[in-house]
């Protein structure tokens, strides 16, 4: 009995869908706020967000005669139910819900799973501007994904564990200093992962209207959102685990009521990094973004990956 | 691969105005383009048929809603032209003024819309961020940030005092400073030049068989502009160079805009140096002598062309407009083919669509 | 020649730290400069009824109802006026010109028509009501 209520509260409370959802939506805020103070503008007031989620959540459901509905409907719930549940294997704060060796593979399985579901939502629902979206999501996918799988494993080999909670436990030093380039390979790998500009190709706004997500509205869209600014909180957590130790201090041993602070300082770090990176450049092409992942990121990553193997993980 | 038709507006997040483009692609390479225009014609040519030379002014200011000055400054001085007036040094020194702020105000507009379009936002804020000074200066000048309704036949409504002037020339400084960033930024930044490079490429051949005029055609070497080849005052009395780019492509025309705003910064604190002393406007008559002009002007997407023929009463017998922005529009569909979905916001951009202009 | 990878990054990094250019129009005081043309106003006792600005509108936004020389009306409905200032050009008697009060927007758009002049003759005498229109 205490087994389940415990399984319940981490999937419903924390680190599932109440703490998840009000971390998505206030990086959602913090996101935003910050590219707008980059360019000079002033921002969204900090309940934009949830004020969009509630106003879609509240709109009119409609689909293009010819969708496939009940797709269509599942697809949002199913990248949202993954990335709830890769979220249960990352550590925040020092705790961490589940872990098993070998949980880092799955985490980075179940949250390539909305990258499918966001390419098969451009197929069901018919429209020009959605296939090209979900055309070029799959291609994108192709182009992140190796490089940014290659650039995860690097710290797990390093740390010779594939548990997240085991590599953020055991970094001693973090891995940003050890794996300079890994980190940095990572991160790109997340803005692909994440859509984010400058690699907001399956949605560019001014090429393809919203993408794959174009014939969606109300319900629908309002998870798609949700889900999408979850995949960006667990995308971020893993990186915080994975390259900076996680809720550790660099030099000083950290208290433990502290370490959900520090962790959360990582956090926005990172956060203001994308940031940062989304207001630097211009959207890439498709064929340029194909040729930076296999011909830098991949080359680089595996450069990342036999050094580590050389430097005895 | 099928051939898939994708319709770019009238109604699409890229365009601003409506026009519509349809594309045939095969994956992601546009095979063939159809380009389709109307949507916003408002029979500005015949409506100032009806209306009194006066009158007209104001509407003549709507064809354009960003190079709306050039566009009046051309009608005025043709029926100027016709009633045989001459418009004092102080005058014609004022109208350039406002048509080198008005350049301004279009290419950084014009920035601002080509990065937004390929997704550069940034550059899109900071653009526009600077674009507000000269629209303070011209607000302050003339009233409205736009719609600016200095000319008169025979003049300029607005005067320029000393003390403003100097406020003006200190505000030019902060703008110069933001142009030559906004330059290093197009010469040196990586995903600008990888998006932009080699993309709508016009040959000159192709820019003399479409009449193409302004910044595309100087983009593409075609050396020509009006302010040097059809030396007006103030033009004859001030320096410029007409700034030239062999390549063609919409980085060519980004670069060749972004000098011209610099050079037409340095215009403008010619003209406001050399402003001569007098009155600004003469009194026009109100009916105009029969007889017909052609009228031409530099605008800041190239030539802007009227014909205006008058028949002794106190409305027009007939007017054309030729705006330049039709002549760049027609070589799209020549542009799109071969170019990847990608390329399409940046090679409609790249030529400044101004559909407002293009259909009257 | 690339000199380097972001040369947007000392502008993101100065803007960043520097207040930001939106005006906060609203919430906030916006100062319109001093020739902004806004609504039309005038100095009635200057007018003479002589119609050039009825007359030279391009939008029609300016009505004169006149009655004989002494009484008129001149009637303004800024919902036509394009607020070009070729009123305040026209008139002969400095009478006629261009506040830089922006008209803010109303939900009863017959509201808008403001009478400007209403002239009638010194003796008092009543004026005839509608007569032809200048």
């Amino acid at each position: 009995m205490n087994d389940l209520l415990g399984s319940l509260f981490a999937l419903l409370v924390f680190p599932g869908l109440a703490f998840l959802s009000t971390c998505a939506l206030a990086f959602d805020w913090l996101d935003r706020r910050v590219i707008a103070r980059m360019q000079g503008r002033v921002g969204p007031p900090w309940f934009q967000p949830l004020a969009d989620l509630i106003k879609l959540l509240a709109k009119e459901d409609i689909l293009p005669t010819g969708a496939n509905e009940t797709v269509a409907a599942v697809l949002p719930m199913v990248s949202l139910a993954s990335v709830l549940t890769a979220a249960l294997y990352v550590p925040v704060g020092g705790r961490v819900a589940a872990s098993f060796e070998g949980d880092l593979i799955v985490v980075l399985f179940l949250l390539s799973i909305p990258a499918l579901a966001y390419f098969l939502a451009g197929w069901v629902t018919v429209g020009v501007y959605s296939v090209l979206g979900g055309n070029r999501s799959l291609l994108q996918y192709f182009s992140y994904e190796v490089p940014f799988l290659m650039a995860l494993s690097t710290p797990a080999i390093l740390n010779s564990s594939w548990s997240i909670a085991e590599i953020s436990a055991r970094q001693l030093t973090w891995g940003l200093f050890t794996l300079p380039l890994g980190f940095i390979l990572a991160l790109v790998g997340l803005i692909g992962k994440l859509k984010r500009d400058p690699l907001d190709i399956p949605k560019a706004k001014s090429e393809v209207v919203a993408g794959a997500l174009t014939e969606f509205s109300g319900r629908k869209l309002a998870l798609w959102h949700l889900a999408m600014s979850m995949q960006t909180v667990v995308g971020i957590f893993l990186l915080v685990n994975l390259f900076l130790g996680g809720s550790k201090a660099i030099f000083l041993a950290v208290p433990p009521p502290l370490a959900p602070v520090i962790f959360g300082l990582k956090a926005l770090t990172i956060l203001v990094l994308l940031s940062t990176f989304s207001v630097l450049y211009a959207r890439l092409r498709i064929d340029q973004l194909a040729r930076l992942g296999w011909r830098v990121l991949a080359p680089l990553a595996l450069v990342q990956i036999l050094v580590t193997v050389w430097m005895g993980g | 691969m099928t051939r898939v038709t994708i319709p770019i507006g009238p109604q699409h997040p890229l365009l601003k105005e409506p026009l519509s483009f349809l594309l045939t692609v095969e994956g992601e390479e546009v095979m063939e383009s159809v380009l389709r225009l109307g949507y916003v014609h408002r029979g500005i040519e015949r409506l100032c048929q009806e209306r009194t030379y006066v009158q007209n002014i104001p509407l003549i200011e709507r064809v354009c809603g960003i190079c709306s000055h050039v566009h009046t400054t051309t009608y005025c001085q043709g029926v100027e032209a016709l009633s045989g007036l001459e418009v004092p040094p102080r005058g014609l020194y004022l109208r350039a003024l406002m048509c080198e702020m008005e350049r301004i105000h279009s290419h950084l507009l014009w920035l601002g819309v080509l990065s937004k379009n390929m997704g550069f936002d940034t550059i899109f804020m900071y653009a526009w961020r600077d674009r507000e000074i000269v629209l303070d200066i011209m607000e302050e000048l003339s009233g409205g940030r736009v719609s600016h309704a200095v000319n008169v036949v025979g003049g300029v409504r607005i005067d320029l005092d000393e003390e403003h002037a100097r406020s003006i020339l200190t505000r030019f400084d902060v703008l110069e400073q933001q142009v030559e960033r906004a330059l290093e930024l197009i010469e040196y930044e990586p995903t600008l030049m990888a998006r932009t490079q080699g993309v709508g490429i016009l040959s000159p051949e192709q820019v003399r068989r479409y009449c193409v005029v302004g910044p595309v055609a100087r983009a593409s070497g075609v050396d020509i502009d009006l302010r040097r080849d059809l030396p007006r005052p103030p033009y004859d009395r001030l320096e410029f160079k007409v700034i030239t780019h062999p390549a063609g492509d919409v980085w060519a025309r980004t670069l060749v805009r972004v000098r011209e705003t610099r050079e037409s910064l340095h215009l403008c604190r010619q003209i406001i140096a050399q402003l001569p002393d007098g009155p600004t406007s003469v009194t026009a008559k109100r009916r105009v002598p029969e007889g017909e002009v052609v009228s031409r002007s530099e605008a800041p997407r190239g030539e802007v062309i009227y014909y205006i023929r008058s028949d002794d009463s106190d409305k027009p017998a007939r007017l054309k407009i030729r705006t330049p922005t039709m002549t760049a529009l027609i070589t799209l569909p020549d542009q799109l083919r071969g170019a990847t979905m990608a390329d399409v916001p940046v090679v409609l951009s790249g030529v400044d669509l101004c559909i407002a202009c293009a259909d009257r | 020649m690339p000199r380097y990878n972001w040369p947007l990054l000392p502008e993101i990094l100065r803007t960043l730290f520097n207040r930001p250019i939106t005006v906060q129009y609203p919430f906030g005081p916006l100062e319109m400069p001093e020739r902004y043309r806004g609504r039309v106003d005038i100095q009635a006792e200057k007018c003479r009824g002589c119609g050039l600005c009825v007359r030279d509108c391009p939008a029609s936004a300016l009505e004169l109802e006149r009655v004989d020389k002494e009484t008129f009306r001149l009637i303004y409905h800024p919902d036509r006026c394009a607020y070009c200032g070729q009123c305040e050009e026209s008139c002969r008697f400095d009478s006629i010109y261009l506040t830089n009060d922006f008209v803010p927007g109303t939900p009863h758009r017959e509201n808008l028509t403001t009478v400007l002049v209403d002239r009638k003759p010194e003796e008092g005498e009543e004026s005839g009501g509608d007569d032809e229109p200048a």
